[in-house]
């Protein structure tokens, strides 16, 4: 498998970014818990994709999507309803909706396919912006890994108010038992958990980019060359630029 | 956040670079990124441009993973920010409208 990365960056960027993208990017390419590596890679070439979808601009013009119909411009590879979540959490994702998420599981997508997909779909973004910022050509995709998906569903997982199900803290026992490193955590990080690799790539990355989520809590941690200020002033703008409530 | 000019003002200190390099990166304006990135990159130098740069990116995956999962806020946040959350205006984000017509506990 091909080695990411940024050592041809015009700056210096510190071998933690690189460390960890290349180990997504190595996830990225192997079988998961409910897509094939195949299938995975296809994912992530399909976010790439949704930036130069027709549809997706016209619909982020419209007063609500809902009022533009149409098909997006997609790779042929994915399910259709797995090109639109892919699709719409890339370019309109503060416009999702209850109602929208049940049309996708009543297309055929399982509640697990749908947590992966968005795990696979958020890091895409999240290490294709990266590079869009430091100015380097996104990284080539990696060649996907043969096998078969491990159908592995944690058994602490249950509904509640959320889309998806979730693991409690009190249930993240077991093999999951890593997942939260024994603390109280937050929903946005409980999200992925019916995907537990899920949540563990999200801190893997949050723990270079941002900080590591045991730090989160305490308003004094920091990492890096900026203050703590200084990085909750960038994250809160992004979030509010992206309208996100949470 | 929602304001430019009082981010800026906010006191913290080169706000006016960062919040331009995060408003350059959420958009796709390849132009105003290079500007942006320069600026920083002149002010913050290279690693706080990658720190920052780094940030940045990281909330454009956590704001993804809020809104496409429908997860509630978590009651400490919930009752930590429920005066600031309408003194920004918080609560007219389409997803928080959603989140209220479902009776669910986004604010």
């Amino acid at each position: 498998m091909s080695h990411l990365s940024y050592a041809a960056a015009t700056v210096p960027v510190r071998g933690d970014f690189a460390a960890a993208h290349n180990r997504f990017w190595k996830r990225l390419a192997a079988p998961g818990a409910w897509w094939s590596g195949a299938e995975r890679v296809s994912i992530a070439a399909e976010v790439r994709q949704a930036r130069s979808c027709a549809l997706c601009q016209t619909r982020k013009n419209a007063l609500t999507p809902a009022a533009v119909q149409g098909e997006h411009d997609h790779l042929g590879v994915l399910p259709e309803a797995a090109v639109d979540v892919i699709h719409r959490v890339v370019t309109d994702q503060n416009r999702l909706s209850r109602q929208w998420f049940d049309s996708i599981m009543a297309a055929g997508l399982s509640a697990e396919q749908y947590v992966e997909m968005i795990g696979t779909v958020v890091a895409m973004v999240s290490i294709d912006s990266f590079c869009r910022g430091i100015d380097v050509p996104l990284n080539p995709l990696p060649k996907p890994q043969p096998g078969e998906p491990s159908h592995y569903r944690p058994p602490g997982a249950a509904p509640e108010q959320a889309w998806v199900p979730m693991i409690l803290a009190e249930r993240a026992t077991g093999a999951e038992a890593d997942l939260y490193g024994g603390k109280p955590t937050g929903n946005v990080i409980r999200a992925m958990s019916l995907v537990p690799d899920e949540v563990r790539t999200l801190q893997d990355l949050s723990a270079v980019h941002y900080l590591p989520s045991g730090q989160v809590r305490n308003p004094t941690a920091s990492a890096g060359t900026l203050s703590r200020m200084q990085m909750e002033l960038i994250a809160g703008r992004v979030s509010a630029l992206q309208q996100c409530f949470y | 956040m929602i304001d430019a000019d009082a981010a800026a003002a906010s006191g913290v200190a080169h706000g006016d670079v960062l919040l331009a390099l995060a408003d350059a990166m959420v958009g796709r304006d390849d132009t105003a990124l290079a500007q942006a990135r320069d600026a920083a990159l002149q002010t913050l130098g290279p690693e706080g441009l990658v720190d920052a740069v780094g940030v940045a990116s990281n909330f454009e995956r956590m704001v993804r993973i809020a809104d496409a999962t429908g997860i509630p806020l978590d009651d400490r946040l919930f009752n930590l920010t429920q005066d600031v959350r309408h003194e920004l205006l918080l609560d007219s984000f389409a997803a928080a409208k959603e989140a209220v017509e479902n009776d669910l506990r986004k604010p």
